[in-house]
């Protein structure tokens, strides 16, 4: 009798447990249930864009490298996928590495799960069952959200086994051979699922739910992450990484706003010490762009910070110091030289214009020992003069891409524009697709982003009133301000890091830019939900969700439902082949987008263009949608879909 | 437990089990089978009594692009009977250009009466046409148990349109 009773309470005492650490769990990843919900919700799209195959060469690399590093090794000496001579295949000693270990490390676990499943399950239907499953959870906690538990709770058990029949009816076998390249492209479709939930939760906070959700689902699916989604390249778990920067520094500067709701899991210097340790974790996946976050980072966090004391800034310092361990501990083991990452190795049987950062092909880290310039005359001791220079070389080497950045986008405004505006026909890169223009601009590939050109409005508005407000001549006092502004606002702060991170990362990729094989503009994938981010915080835009939500919603699904069909059928019944149909989306995104911009130019300035911004503003939205969809289904076809209900729907369309 | 939560987890269960039973621990049932069954492929019979080939094909030039699109319009061929698995391979060769391409379908039992024949429009790039046209040979191709049998054949006139 005693010993039952003990034993009901041990169990009850677990099961407190357990609830306690499903509770921190939910709250660290996703914030609240409706973060849950976000997350769960973008699982469930990005699973029914997602194709198991290889999208384009470089994919190789990271497959190979993965399946080494399963098996316990760094070095990459079979190609179980393609061919050892892709890009981004690295070579040290005579031995062959692969590049963006973070991410490849992220898989292993990925694809330890999926092993352990595809032990019980069929690799064909697996991926079914649990897309079902999700379904059924998602269905449970809109329910809970909004009160309508059993009506969504039928709804969902329905639906779900009705996806999951359907699946199980049209089900086609999977190679048991693309389970590790399965277990890359589930690691990038979890963070974009993060990228959602993170600007979810980034938004929610600085303003509201509304304003979190509708910024997440536009990151996401009105931008070329949604395209990224499923496919095994770095750009996705770049942006995730990113995003949860931004949320750290903001959540470092506005811990006490929650009074009423639960105890933070960090403190203030623990965001901040997590931003840091983000940033650490982002040099194993790529050194080069982590850097420009970096500086932009201690840019604005050392002179806005609450408080610099030493105690502070040694708990940041360690954590950063410890996030770097994983990418120290990789180089080192690969090339000996820990701030020598692969990607500044030589490049394994491609031309060396394939590198990422900076053209660091050769100059990398490695100590050549202080070179001197001969000819000067000796001023300084040689000590200090090995000093100079080589602090001169580093820094240099430092920031040498950002000034070569600059200089291309003053030196060269067409390629400028071709990047971001209007990329049209070119003949070095259409000579790689058969004469094709079927990379996009930033403008053609995510219209809605058109939106950003108000901040030209608000600005010149902003400007105008302070011109005409009697204490304006003191300029110096105006600039005083809004320095305290930057300095004691988290949110002032967090924008003045987003735009750093944005102008810097941009900088570091112009000079390249424009390149083949990029689609949408891959490399500047983190800049989009930047950008994103910048159209949340415009007043103008939360009041057009507010009072015109309803237009702006029905405009959306109006052109993602009926849209994409359009769109397919003009590109089906006019032939219009790939390059054709891409060109199609450039056009009809920029004159919607353009549309989108003077409308929100309007809004920015009066209230009564809102309705109509309200309507264009869904319109780009879908678009960007539309051509994820289409990709997805139409246009690049590369192997079977995760889901054989939407396998059977590409194969159907392609038949048409 | 209210009956959405109990339908909740039935339908868990459900899944849940399916997947686990035709999973290749257990293997009760096997729900991974191919779409199409490919064996016995080109083996059977047809009889094909009628037989449309476009008149015409084009070369157009893509929007917005240099490259150039081959569109090729459906075949259509009427079968009056069918037996077993034979396909029908439809093709288009262009010698001046040096081109050749063709698609095959697969027929299956019951699949009397018009069918529709697809071939795959296919990119060239823009140095390679240079000719305001070409002569094009259309070919449908049946492959059943006697072996290959060619159909139908038709010179066209390949249309180049800037």
């Amino acid at each position: 009798m005693s010993t039952g009773r003990a034993e009901s309470v041990a169990s009850r005492d677990v099961r407190e447990r357990v609830g306690t650490a499903r509770t921190i769990l939910v709250r660290a990843v996703v914030g609240d249930r409706l973060g849950l919900v976000v997350f769960l919700g973008t699982l469930l799209a990005a699973g029914v864009t997602w194709r198991v195959g290889v999208f384009i060469t470089d994919n190789y690399t990271l497959a190979n490298a993965l399946v080494a590093l399963a098996d316990g090794s760094l070095v990459v000496d079979e190609a179980v996928y393609g061919t050892l001579e892709a890009p981004g295949m690295n070579v040290h000693d005579g031995r062959l590495y692969g590049r963006n270990y973070g991410q490849v490390a992220f898989a292993v676990p990925l694809l330890w799960g999926l092993r352990a499943v595809t032990a019980v399950a069929d690799l064909g239907l697996v991926f079914a069952a649990a897309w079902s499953l999700l379904l059924l959870a998602f269905a449970v906690q809109v329910g809970r959200i909004t009160g309508r538990e059993s009506i969504c709770a039928t709804a969902g058990a329905g639906l779900a086994l009705a996806s999951f029949a359907a699946s199980a009816a049209l089900a086609e076998p999977i190679p048991p051979r693309l389970l590790p390249l399965a277990a890359l492209q589930l690691g990038t479709v979890l963070a974009t699922a993060l990228v959602a939930t993170m600007v979810y939760r980034l938004l929610a906070r600085v303003h509201d739910r509304r304003v979190g959700v509708t910024a997440a689902v536009a990151s996401v699916f009105t931008t070329p992450v949604g395209f990224w989604a499923a496919i095994p390249k770095r750009h996705v778990t770049v942006t995730t990484l990113l995003v949860g920067v931004i949320y750290a520094f903001y959540r470092s500067r506005s811990a006490d706003e929650s009074a009423d709701g639960p105890v933070p899991l960090l403190s203030p210097v623990g965001f901040r010490a997590l931003a840091y340790a983000l940033v650490g974790l982002y040099t194993w996946a790529h050194a080069g762009e982590a850097f420009a976050v970096f500086l932009a980072l201690v840019a604005v966090d050392l002179p806005t910070a609450p408080s610099n004391d030493r105690r502070t800034l040694a708990v940041v310092g360690v954590a950063f110091g410890a996030s770097l361990v994983p990418f120290f501990a990789t180089n080192v083991a690969i090339s000996g030289d820990p701030v020598r990452p692969p990607r500044m190795l030589s490049e394994f049987a491609v031309s060396t214009d394939g590198g990422a950062f900076g053209g660091a092909g050769g100059s990398g880290g490695g100590g050549n020992g202080g070179a001197t310039s001969d000819g000067s005359p000796p001023l300084l001791p040689a000590p200090v003069r090995t000093l100079v220079t080589t602090v001169a070389d580093r820094s240099g080497l430092i920031f040498g891409p950002f000034v070569a950045g600059a200089k291309s986008a003053v030196s060269d405004p067409e390629s400028l524009y071709r990047t971001f505006v209007r990329a049209g026909y070119d003949g070095y890169i259409g000579a790689r697709d058969n004469d094709q223009a079927i990379n996009l601009s930033v403008l053609e590939s995510a219209p809605v982003l058109a939106g950003v050109a108000a901040l030209v409005a608000t600005g010149g508005r902003r400007a105008t009133a302070a011109v005409r407000r009697p204490d304006a001549s003191v300029v110096g006092a105006r600039l005083r301000r809004s320095v305290r502004t930057v300095r004691t606002s988290p949110t002032a702060a967090t924008d003045a890091f987003v735009a750093l991170v944005a102008v810097l990362f941009t900088l570091i990729y112009i000079p390249r830019l424009p390149l083949f094989a990029q689609v949408t503009v891959r490399y500047l994938l983190p800049v989009y939900v930047l950008a994103a981010y910048a159209l949340a915080r415009q007043s103008w835009l939360r009041r057009v969700l507010a009072d015109h939500g309803r237009a702006a919603l029905w405009s959306y699904l109006a052109g993602v439902l009926l849209g994409a069909q359009l769109i397919f059928v003009v590109v089906t019944a006019g032939s219009f082949g790939r390059g054709g149909a891409f060109q199609l989306h450039a056009v009809v995104g920029l004159v919607v987008g353009a549309a989108f911009a003077v409308s929100a130019v309007g809004s920015a300035l009066d209230e009564r263009f809102d309705s109509v911004t309200a309507v264009t503003g869904g319109l780009a939205a879908a678009l960007g949608t539309d051509l994820a969809l289409l990709s997805a289904f139409v246009y690049f076809r590369y192997g079977p879909h995760v889901l054989p209900s939407t396998d059977w729907l590409a194969d159907l369309l392609a038949s048409a | 437990m209210d009956r959405g939560r109990v339908l909740v987890y039935a339908t868990a269960a459900v899944i849940v089990g399916v997947t686990v039973l035709s999973g290749p621990a257990i293997g009760l049932v096997d729900l991974t089978t191919p779409r199409y069954d490919m064996s016995g492929l080109g083996e059977g019979n047809a009889t094909v009594d009628e037989v449309e080939l476009p008149s015409s094909v084009a070369i157009d030039r893509g929007y917005q692009s240099q490259s150039y699109y081959l569109t090729v319009p459906d075949a259509r061929i009427h079968l009056a009977a069918i037996d077993g698995k034979p396909t029908v391979a439809y093709g288009i060769d262009i010698p001046a250009l040096g081109y050749s391409r063709s698609t095959t379908h697969f027929l299956s039992d019951g699949d009397t009466g018009w069918a529709s024949l697809s071939l795959r429009e296919d990119t060239l790039a823009d140095d390679a046409v240079d000719a305001d046209g070409y002569d094009g040979t259309l070919s449908l191709v049946l492959r059943d148990s006697g072996g290959k049998t060619v159909i139908a054949n038709r010179t066209v006139p390949v249309e180049v349109n800037e």
